[in-house]
């Protein structure tokens, strides 16, 4: 944490201009709505946070650019909550991405990032969901979604790659009982109609060993998208022994020609050892951006198998979302 | 919380929406690197493209408007070779009948079409930016001498480019309508601050 903000100050110091040039910056606040049908239980989630990105530059061109979100998050009856919180009615300023991505170097050398970012994985890498009800599962799939540490990535003209080590420590900037991530994808160029990509990860965290293989892609077609990522791994809790996991996530979408309006269905499937049965879900969601500020967001995920609790997952989530 | 009031009252200060998160914003790195190969490095230059330049491209360009998506900062980048300017690069988007089209448009420092590439383009017509003689009636022309090819609706390309477009008459007239509204909103937002490269 201390590096990172070190070498935002040294930056800003030795770069050309004012700080504020090519500064952008949001206020971002969201509340959700999570109506759990099977437990029958509502709760709502609170978000509002300062959304930042700044390019630093030198007379000769770029440096590189830093992003920091830093958003205050209270919860309201949720169950379940993340790790990031203490009760289902807990409040916390929580970092989401806050790093700095070095883009100077020279020809073929990489460029170099530092700090909280998304770990390079599957089809998140080419896809943000943060602060939408949009979701690839990210978190749930590797253990976290962002990570603090370091990683090298670069943008070539037949592929891109991006590749991490980070602590493992999740919000923390430091390893947990020897936590680590290790994790990379490198792909097609992510501008085009057909996209495709390899991702691998090797983790601990939490105590909780994983190993991914990943071939994901995307395809688009006039206004529809059919995108898909498949994972096939062990994971290891408490040191116990290694189970094989399958993991297949499909998606159809389609968006309006004036981009206001996009629909998708996604279907997921999830298969571990020594586990009674697989775990099948689907996800339908809708999102309607009123302007370049405000959108409303409502999605339905309902589990298809039964798991052994007895109780199918049946979860309507509603989200307003404005960014200034 | 008196932190999260001076944060809203701070920020509501300000008009810098942009509908998503900016760690999805992308540099279009490869892009650049083809149309300007012998580029080292690139500057950004961002600027805030508000209901102003909105009004502004109304004005000079009647019967057309800028996607919500197009209003917000935007970069402009300038392709160096070591500490010389090369010439500009802008990306802009344009409604279509396939979701939005996005160009990416190389300028001199004149502000003249250099060359231009679909960054995105769902129309399975987009392999017409291949087609040379369609992109020749674009390349070294500026604003003005642009603009004498659209009709008198504002939107459709006059007979002298679409007979280029073969069978693709409606994007062509995207691309003109995008290479106008690139060509005007480059001068208006960043006409003063280029002025350093071509002195």
């Amino acid at each position: 944490m201390r590096m990172f903000l070190l070498l935002l100050v040294l930056f800003s110091v030795s770069s050309y201009g004012e700080f504020s040039d090519n500064l952008r910056w949001s206020l971002d606040a969201s509340v959700r709505l999570n109506k759990d049908i099977a437990a029958n239980n509502t709760s709502r989630i609170y978000a509002l946070g300062l959304d930042t990105h700044k390019i630093f530059s030198f007379a000769s061109g770029d440096i590189g650019y830093a992003v920091g979100q830093l958003y205050f998050t209270k919860l309201s009856n949720q169950m379940p909550f993340s790790s990031l919180f203490n009760s289902p009615d807990d409040e916390q300023f929580v970092i989401r991405e806050a790093h700095f991505n070095y883009t100077a170097s020279p020809k073929w050398w990489p460029n170099i990032r530092i700090g909280h970012f998304t770990l390079p994985f599957g089809l998140e890498e080419s896809i943000d969901t943060n602060g939408r009800l949009l979701d690839y599962y990210h978190g749930k799939n590797l253990g976290t979604k962002l990570d603090w540490g370091l990683g090298l990535n670069k943008v070539m003209s037949p592929i891109e790659y991006n590749i991490s080590y980070t602590l493992g420590g999740k919000d923390q900037p430091k390893s947990i009982d020897g936590s680590y991530v290790f994790s990379g994808r490198i792909g097609s160029l992510s501008h085009y109609d057909f996209i495709i990509g390899l991702s691998f990860l090797a983790a601990k965290i939490d105590n909780i060993q994983r190993k991914r293989f990943a071939i994901d892609w995307q395809y688009y077609w006039q206004t529809w998208g059919f995108l898909g990522e498949l994972a096939l791994g062990k994971e290891d809790e408490f040191q116990q022994e290694w189970q094989k996991e399958k993991y297949c996530l499909l998606e159809l979408n389609n968006t309006l020609i004036n981009e206001q309006l996009k629909l998708y269905g996604q279907y997921i499937f999830n298969d571990r050892e020594g586990e009674h049965q697989n775990h099948q879900l689907i996800n339908i969601g809708v999102s309607y951006q009123m302007d370049a500020k405000l959108e409303l967001s409502i999605s339905s995920r309902k589990q298809l198998s039964t798991p052994e609790s007895g109780k199918k997952q049946n979860l309507v989530r509603f989200q307003l979302r404005y960014r200034y | 919380m008196k932190i999260v009031i001076v944060l809203i009252l701070f920020v509501f200060s300000l008009q810098n929406a942009y509908a998503e998160a900016y760690c999805s914003l992308r540099d279009p790195v490869a892009q650049i690197k083809k149309l300007y190969p012998q580029k080292t490095n690139q500057l950004s230059i961002v600027k805030t493209v508000d209901t102003h330049t909105r009004n502004q491209v109304k004005l000079a360009l009647p019967s057309n408007d800028l996607h919500f998506s197009e209003l917000g900062q935007h970069t402009l980048y300038v392709a160096m070779k070591n500490t010389q300017a090369l010439g500009y690069i802008h990306v802009r988007s344009e409604q279509s009948k396939w979701g939005l089209v996005e160009i990416i448009w190389a300028l001199d420092k004149n502000l003249r079409i250099i060359d231009f590439s679909f960054q995105r383009c769902r129309s399975p017509k987009r392999k017409m930016i291949d087609n040379e003689s369609f992109k020749s009636v674009f390349i070294g022309k500026n604003y003005e001498e642009l603009k004498i090819l659209l009709s008198s609706d504002g939107i459709t390309a006059k007979s002298i480019l679409l007979e280029k477009a073969g069978n693709a008459p409606e994007l062509a007239s995207v691309v003109l309508r995008c290479a106008l509204k690139t060509l005007l909103i480059t001068d208006v937002l960043w006409g003063e601050e280029l002025k350093k490269f071509n002195p």
